[in-house]
């Protein structure tokens, strides 16, 4: 960042690169800014008025904090953000864990073994989030799945469990389905991370002593620091990115609303609504801002690092 | 550098093709609902452009037939071989439909037909001004002839007619007749009048639990899809009501509802299912899993399944039988479905009038016949323009069995103020009360909010 | 090496364990997606799982290929609505075609779309973004940084109306735009471009090559895993997402496979057949993607991740 103001840079230089810096910019500035910018701006006006689906113009009369005020004290949207917060707290630790686990145990594989793994593990991402959701919900169903076959076969339970219909398991299903399909990537980039840890680091640690464990914390989870960072950003987003899991299995219902699916419904099924544009912006910058802060307090990690 | 020179044309081509294929953004039978002009789209104005007779676009809800287009290509192209007048038929799913519709709205969008029941034409988009008043086609031969209960039900407060009936029906149940005869529980139903009294039922479920140890109805929650079938078994159970025949209130918290829904979470045959809407009930009742499905009517009945095995039949070829819901004296009130089209207001008036002359055509002629047998249900009018259409189901024996439900055909309540908002809340609160959260609680804080909304 | 402990065998052994039974689980999925599009009637509403078809049947992909008929291309001349009144200006069409082969076609011109655009501009801006130092450069990153993780629903309302006023509503560009302004293939270029050493540039701009020259004979090639792995990156994100596709395409004939097959799910009454049948043809296209670039995929994607 500094280099921004570098003391050698002359002022022509300062403008040739300003020029030839935003030139460079231009296309993709075009669609940022036209795209997700601007409708940001427009999302976060809006969320003060109450705006709604009849209203010929884009915003409806200025109402203040109301939406926001309204949202503090709205049941179902609380829920909604506590579930999301589940699932991101809940499946961005364990998709690294897990694949941090997988990665140290297939890197050392042969090389058809090792690739065959890998692509085994990135299916579920490649097979397309509507194939997925549609056959898990079959997997899943009370009556027919798979699921309480096998339980049921295997004697662990005796009564059919209602998957995705309990609110107790439901949002743990949903988990798991995103989680299967989060942790294709991060496998992929910690065994190349392994692959590339500094030999001479780990054969210096061994003869001093150092166990198997401590190689690993104090010697490789350290040289992988930034692999690990740019798995827990993916997986961060590919957690807010399971709407399609939601419509397609629960439609919110059964404990398992996050504020994404809510947006929607709101926006949508309750047109009757007074204000209902206003309110579901509302909650959409609310989403924005908790997200805003994840992203920097993970790039602030990462710069310490 | 081959490589290099080959991407570059590739891309190239890409592009231009992609621009060309996927470029402009309307649908090319579609003007804007606004176009040049930035005023509301509500008031009709003359367009600027010559228009584009001959052209209409017509998004379709699953009514019987209605959503295969096999069946509707036939009847459209029949139309257009007529009229000149092409139909583009988009085809919409229980599911998400609304949302489509809304989100087109949203965008300027709106089909020029919509066919659907007046829970969604008049209470919902006739009520918010999207839809053309259609009261000047309906003469004084038209009102004599069409269902008093439907063309009421057509009627906006304001007495703008919204939709105009094409079909009717009677939403009912539906029981697996070898499951019921296996458990001895055959005894509880009369077959001749298609109806059973509360008891009936009562003992049905417990000696079906009894013989098969497993749930054998399932009040479905997931979503609102088929809702009508859970409104109809809490309703009818103890003689509760959904909302005031005045239809300004929702009164599904009475006694007789919360008794009704406390006597089926007792009942270990009858499970409250998150995880099903109406589409997946019919499917595992298909299955032959359950032994009684709650979102049915005759065209379920004339429908046959997927396995192939036939009409009126599960997976398994196990006989269906349509039944009433179960009433305390015996005779249900049951849900009524009215289906016809609407216009959406996109304000170009020679659409409007393709419309028209659609809607007339469909609902109003000789043609009527057919475009009421592709729906599978009853006409909603006795005769149309000298066409008697009391008998055209004459040669069908299932519809002529079922015409035996029609005269408890209920209130249609689907109209009340804030009807949207309120089915979100009524399979929330079977969600919650499936979970076993208090009952009389739960159901007084759902109606609670579905007043509320309606209010606001 | 160390020589192995009779623990640390233990352990090994487990872990190869899992690691097959994990597989397996991943795989499985799949393989019931494949084999439930190749089941009869019988065997998909069995009340107990059929593990193996007892007959590999071809039907429900007749019941699929029935469903709709749509042209099976419709080319249209760009912006025409807006010269035409509103009205989108028809060129040419094809012969009625069954929709599942249109959706197919139209998941993957709109995925292929998006990755071109995407991975050009985002190269350009990652290397302006890396190795430019432009005023206000820090504060468009942050800005960036912060909108990877946005998800779209929160900017559903006023995107749709954008499209409404861009015509381009019920259109694959709706879909395509918003995806190529997602910050995050300029975020990973960005990483890549790190890389290039300064000294390069300098001498390449001492030569007296122009900046354009210079991003494409030096910066290009050397960033070319990055863009590889970006390109399949937006391919699958796009193909994926379902929720864009839902909100900005009204028409059957715009659809894409999985919105259609997510169409059919809603549909009265369920049909797992059918839509294992349309889960098939949804992701047999991607799969087949994947496994082409898959070498380019863990280079590029690894490359640009280390070196963050």
């Amino acid at each position: 960042m500094a280099k921004q103001s570098h003391p050698t840079m002359s002022r022509a230089l300062q403008r040739r690169e300003n020029i030839s810096g935003y030139l460079f910019l231009l296309p993709s500035l075009v669609f940022f800014i036209g795209f997700v910018v601007i409708p940001m701006l427009i999302c976060i006006i809006t969320s003060l008025t109450d705006a709604n689906m009849h209203d010929q113009g884009m915003f409806g009369s200025f109402v203040g904090l109301s939406n926001f005020t309204k949202l503090m004290s709205d049941g179902t949207f609380l829920e909604a953000l506590k579930n999301t917060f589940i699932i991101v707290i809940v499946s961005v630790p364990t998709v690294c864990a897990f694949s941090l686990w997988v990665s140290s145990a297939i890197y050392k594989l042969s090389g058809p073994v090792l690739s065959a793994f890998r692509c085994i593990f990135y299916l579920p991402v490649v097979t397309g989030s509507v194939a997925v959701t549609v056959v898990w919900k079959w997997m899943y169903d009370n009556y027919t799945g798979i699921f309480n076959h096998v339980l049921k076969g295997v004697g662990l339970i005796d009564q059919n469990i209602n998957w995705l219909g309990d609110s107790k398991y439901a949002l743990w299903c949903i988990i798991l389905i995103l989680f299967t399909t989060s942790v294709g990537q991060p496998i992929v980039l910690y065994v190349s991370a392994l692959g590339n840890v500094d030999q001479t680091l780990i054969e210096a640690a061994e003869v001093d002593g150092a166990n198997s464990f401590q190689v690993f914390w104090q010697v490789k989870w350290a040289q992988m620091m930034p692999t690990t960072l740019y798995i827990l950003v993916i997986t961060t987003i590919n957690s807010f990115q399971c709407f399609a899991l939601i419509q397609l299995l629960t439609k919110g219902g059964a404990g398992t609303n996050t504020v994404m699916y809510h947006i929607y419904w709101t926006a949508f099924k309750l047109t009757e609504q007074a204000g209902h544009f206003g309110y579901a912006n509302a909650m959409g910058v609310v989403l924005a801002i908790f997200i805003g802060l994840l992203s920097a307090l993970q790039f602030k990690l990462a710069k310490e690092k | 550098m081959k490589m290099k020179k080959l991407l570059a044309i590739v891309l190239a081509m890409a592009m231009v093709m992609a621009l060309a294929a996927c470029g402009g953004g309307k649908d090319d039978s579609q003007p804007p609902a606004d176009d040049q002009t930035q005023s509301g789209s509500q008031t009709p104005e003359a367009p600027e452009e010559p228009a584009s007779a001959g052209e209409l676009t017509l998004w379709t809800y699953p009514i019987g037939n209605w959503g295969k287009e096999e069946e509707v290509k036939a009847i459209t192209d029949a139309f257009t071989a007529d009229t000149g007048i092409s139909v583009k038929v988009e085809y919409l799913a229980y599911a998400d439909g609304d949302d489509k519709v809304n989100s087109a709205i949203t965008a300027k969008n709106a089909p020029d037909l919509i066919m659907e029941g007046p829970e969604r034409l008049v209470t919902n988009w006739g009520d918010k001004g999207y839809l053309v008043d259609l009261s000047d086609m309906f003469d004084d031969t038209d009102k004599s002839e069409i269902n008093e209960a439907a063309m009421a039900a057509c009627t906006h407060s304001n007495g703008s007619v919204y939709e105009y009936p094409l079909v009717i029906t009677a939403h009912c149940m539906a029981i697996n007749l070898d499951a019921f005869k296996e458990a001895g529980a055959d005894v509880y139903l009369n077959l001749d009048t298609h109806t059973w009294t509360t008891t009936d039922f009562i003992n049905a479920v417990e000696a079906l639990y009894d013989h098969y140890q497993a749930p054998v109805g399932a009040v479905y929650c997931k979503g609102q899809g088929g809702d009508q079938g859970t409104r109809a078994l809490v309703n009818n159970l103890y003689g509760g009501t959904f909302a005031t025949a005045s239809h300004d209130q929702y009164t599904w918290d009475d006694d007789e509802n919360i008794k009704a829904l406390e006597q089926l979470k007792s009942m270990p045959g009858i499970a409250f299912d998150a995880s099903l809407e109406g589409g997946d009930e019919i499917k595992v009742f298909y299955q032959g899993i359950l032994k009684m499905a709650f979102c049915w009517n005759i065209a379920q009945q004339l429908n046959p399944n997927q396995a192939d095995t036939g009409a009126g039949l599960t997976a398994n070829g196990e006989e269906i039988v349509f039944m009433g819901f179960p009433a305390q004296g015996g005779s249900p009130a049951l849900q009524g479905g009215i289906w016809g089209f609407g216009i959406f207001d996109n304000g170009d008036q020679a659409r409007i009038e393709n419309a028209k002359t659609f809607i007339k055509w469909m609902c109003d002629s000789e043609h009527t016949v057919d475009a009421v047998k592709t729906a599978n249900y009853f006409a909603a009018r006795s005769a149309a323009e000298g066409t008697d259409l009391s008998g055209i189901w004459a040669d069908n024996d299932i519809m002529n069995e079922y015409q035996i439900l029609m005269p408890y055909l209920g209130d249609y309540y689907q109209v009340t103020k804030g009807w949207a908002g309120a089915r979100t809340e009524w399979w929330t609160m079977l969600q919650k009360v499936g979970e076993g959260a208090d009952i009389a609680e739960t159901v007084a804080a759902y109606a609670a909010n579905a007043n509320a909304a309606d209010a606001g | 090496m160390k020589i192995e402990t009779g623990r640390g065998r233990a352990y090994k052994i487990a872990s190869v364990i899992i690691l097959v039974i994990l597989a397996f689980l991943f795989t499985f999925p799949l393989y019931w997606i494949v084999t439930g599009a190749f089941k009869n009637g019988a065997d998909i509403n069995a009340t107990k799982p059929i593990w193996v078809p007892s007959e590999w049947v071809m039907n429900n992909f007749d019941k699929l290929m029935k469903q709709r008929s749509v042209p099976l291309w419709e080319v249209y001349l760009p912006f025409g609505s807006f010269f035409n009144g509103g009205k989108k200006m028809l060129l040419t069409a094809g012969p009625e075609a069954p929709a599942a082969i249109r959706w197919l076609i139209n998941a993957v011109l709109m995925c292929v779309l998006a990755m071109l655009f995407t991975c050009l501009t985002a190269a350009m801006a990652g290397y302006a973004l890396a190795k430019k130092r432009f005023n206000g450069r820090a504060i468009l990153f942050s800005l960036i940084v912060c909108a990877m993780a946005l998800p779209k629903q929160v900017i559903l309302i006023p995107l749709l109306k954008e499209m409404s006023a861009l015509r381009l509503y019920d259109s694959l560009w709706a879909v395509i735009f918003p995806t190529v302004g997602w910050p995050f293939g300029v975020f990973l270029m960005k990483q890549f471009s790190e890389s290039i050493p300064g000294e390069i540039l300098e001498a390449t701009r001492i030569d007296g090559a122009s900046e354009l020259k210079t991003f494409t004979t030096v910066v290009m090639p050397m960033i070319k895993p990055g863009i590889g792995a970006l390109a399949i990156f937006t391919f699958i994100n796009c193909w994926n997402d379902y929720f864009m596709q839902l909100v900005m395409l009204a028409s059957g004939s715009n659809f894409t496979i999985p919105l259609g097959i997510a169409t059919l799910q809603a549909e009265t009454s369920v049909d797992n057949g059918l839509l294992m049948a349309g889960a098939t043809l949804a992701a047999a296209p991607i799969i087949i993607v994947f496994l082409i670039f898959q070498k380019y995929f863990t280079q590029g994607i690894t490359m640009g991740a280390v070196k963050g």
